[in-house]
């Protein structure tokens, strides 16, 4: 990447300098005894660095799970993908003008048609966990569907078309 | 009777517990610790069962403190690399050259004019020339300051500090150590002493493979005893060719850090590294007697006062050079003045041959005034920079705009 720039500190470690997008300029240093520490840089006065955590080796792993999103995912991003293999268990919101709405699975031949399974309807209000063929899809509810990514593909086009594309 | 061990103890006692309070204090423990070595010693009284002369354990605290300077700088060889040497940029390479060179040179100028002989000139210079590693880094640590921009720099000039260090103590020993009455024969033993270090350059270039495969050793106590008992040999072999000891296990040290064992031996030495180390610098205290500091306190300050100087004005030359606004070069000069245990041990060398007991409160009392000046000053760095900038008009004080860096 670009803007981050990497620079040694003999002695102590490694230093990278961060320029974000929103032109916030940050730098971490990565101690060689595991220690991590974190500074942020004011925009009038790019000389001095101000101290924003310290952080030891598991710390900052922990951190970096969370700003990585290996942790929490932020709402934003409603699809979440798990890979194990080839097989891929992914999330599915269904959104009001999805032509599948109120349609039962087997109705949507599903398994028939694309290869992958439901495994579960998660509404607001109702958790189907193992979802049955009678189970109709409903506006807002998501679907945890589990297949090869191509399959999930299909799906994803059955689901919003009502048909395989 | 035997009270051996009770004194190396009570020794330590007060060693941990002037350790404790530096660290309460946020000092370095080398000025800690020379201060408690010289308040200590045959002028003490002796309370009780405790012997606070600590003559009958002298030796072995000595030999300790000496092993101290062997594991300092067999760390040092280690930490070396240069890989980073050859990577750093021109601006570091600059800096450099111009804070050794320029504080060599005003050490010479000073021994001249202070009317010391020739060698303790040069020890002199060596004082003035290098920078404590160790302060330094404790110093942009505490401050928090590793994030800066001109902390790079600085870590860059005291690496290139550190070389200097090197090849100065090798031909230094050689001087001193060969005994040359001639001028003819110093120029042998100085020769000799720069061919040696340049075989291990060699062997840390093209033996790295070699030492991969001897040092494969799984079991971490063969390892360490292997590696402690290579760096003993090699210290004590390189005494023999005249060769200061601290300079054989330096070498060695550089040497291993080519090898993929590195880091492991690293990790190794720092602990015997910082209990050794502060027993030398207590040994060190512990030679010199208080009372008779006198001549040499004038002269230490009158020194001190000139390398702060010369530091403030070389950093901000580096740092100017290197696009750096002055406020962040400043702070060079000030983090950089901070003069430790490479200065003692440069001074112990020049005592150790032979030259003027006179260096060791000298080095002491010039050491002690830049270890706590050279932090305390770093810290106050920014008002400092705005008193500098009264009387030098480096930025108008008002308007600030974003871009006053950019524009100067």
């Amino acid at each position: 990447m670009d803007n981050i720039k990497e620079s040694e500190l003999p002695g102590i470690g490694k230093k990278y300098r961060i320029e974000t997008k929103a032109g916030e300029k940050l730098a971490i240093i990565i101690h060689d005894d595991g220690l991590r520490e974190l500074y942020y840089f004011q925009e009038d006065d790019p000389d001095e660095s101000i101290p924003v955590a310290t952080l030891s080796d598991k710390e900052s792993r922990q951190l970096a799970a969370i700003i990585g999103g290996m942790v929490y995912q932020p709402k934003a991003l409603e699809t979440i993908e798990m890979a194990l293999d080839d097989l891929i268990i992914e999330w599915i919101k269904i959104e009001p003008y999805f032509k599948c709405i109120n349609k039962t699975i087997v109705e949507l031949q599903v398994r028939q048609q694309t290869g992958a399974n439901i495994l579960a309807i998660l509404g607001k209000n109702k958790k189907r966990i193992s979802a049955g063929p009678d189970d109709k899809i409903l506006a807002d509810t998501t679907l945890i569907i589990v297949g090869e990514r191509s399959q999930i593909k299909m799906v994803k086009s059955l689901l919003l078309n009502g048909q395989i594309s | 009777m035997d009270h051996l061990v009770l004194e190396v103890g009570t020794a330590l006692v007060l060693i941990a517990a002037a350790a404790i309070l530096a660290n309460r204090l946020k000092l370095s423990i080398i000025p800690v610790m020379i201060v408690l070595g010289m308040l200590l010693g045959p002028h003490m009284p002796t309370i009780g069962i405790l012997n606070l002369h600590f003559t009958e354990s002298a030796y072995i605290i000595e030999f300790l403190g000496r092993m101290g300077v062997l594991f300092l700088l067999f760390y040092l060889g280690l930490e070396f690399s240069v890989n980073k040497l050859v990577k750093s940029g021109r601006s570091i390479i600059f800096g450099g050259s111009l804070y050794v060179i320029v504080n060599f040179l005003l050490g010479l100028l000073y021994g001249y004019f202070a009317g010391f002989p020739l060698y303790e000139t040069l020890i002199i210079s060596g004082l003035f020339a290098v920078s404590s590693s160790a302060i330094v880094a404790k110093v942009l640590l505490d401050l928090k300051r590793t994030g800066n921009t001109e902390t790079e720099l600085i870590l860059g000039m005291i690496l290139f500090d550190d070389i200097f260090l090197a090849v100065f103590l090798s031909v230094m020993s050689g001087l001193l150590l060969g005994g040359g009455a001639s001028a003819g024969e110093s120029i042998v033993s100085v020769l000799i002493s720069i061919t040696y270090m340049l075989i291990f350059f060699i062997v840390a270039r093209k033996g790295a493979s070699l030492f991969n495969k001897l040092l494969n050793i799984t079991s971490n106590e063969t390892f360490i005893i292997v590696v402690f008992a290579a760096m003993f040999f090699v210290a004590g072999f390189s005494e023999t060719l005249h060769v200061a000891e601290a300079i054989g296990a330096l070498l060695f040290g550089l040497v291993l850090s080519e090898t993929e064992h590195s880091e492991r031996i690293e990790h190794m030495v720092v602990p015997f590294r910082d209990f050794l180390g502060a027993i030398f610098f207590f040994s060190f205290g512990l030679s010199i007697n208080p009372f008779s500091l006198g001549d040499a306190a004038l002269l230490a300050l009158i020194a001190a006062l000139l390398t702060l100087i010369s530091s403030v004005m070389v950093g901000i030359i580096s740092g100017r050079n290197a696009g750096l606004s002055h406020k962040a070069s400043l702070n060079i000069g000030l983090t950089m003045m901070a003069r430790g245990e490479f200065s003692i041990i440069i001074a112990n060398l020049g005592v150790a041959a032979g030259l003027s007991e006179f260096l060791k409160p000298l080095s002491a009392v010039y050491v002690l005034a830049l270890a706590i000046l050279g932090p305390l000053l770093t810290k106050q760095s920014k008002s400092i920079y705005h008193v500098l900038n009264k009387f030098f008009k480096w930025i108008p004080p008002k308007p600030i705009t974003r871009t006053h860096n950019k524009v100067i």
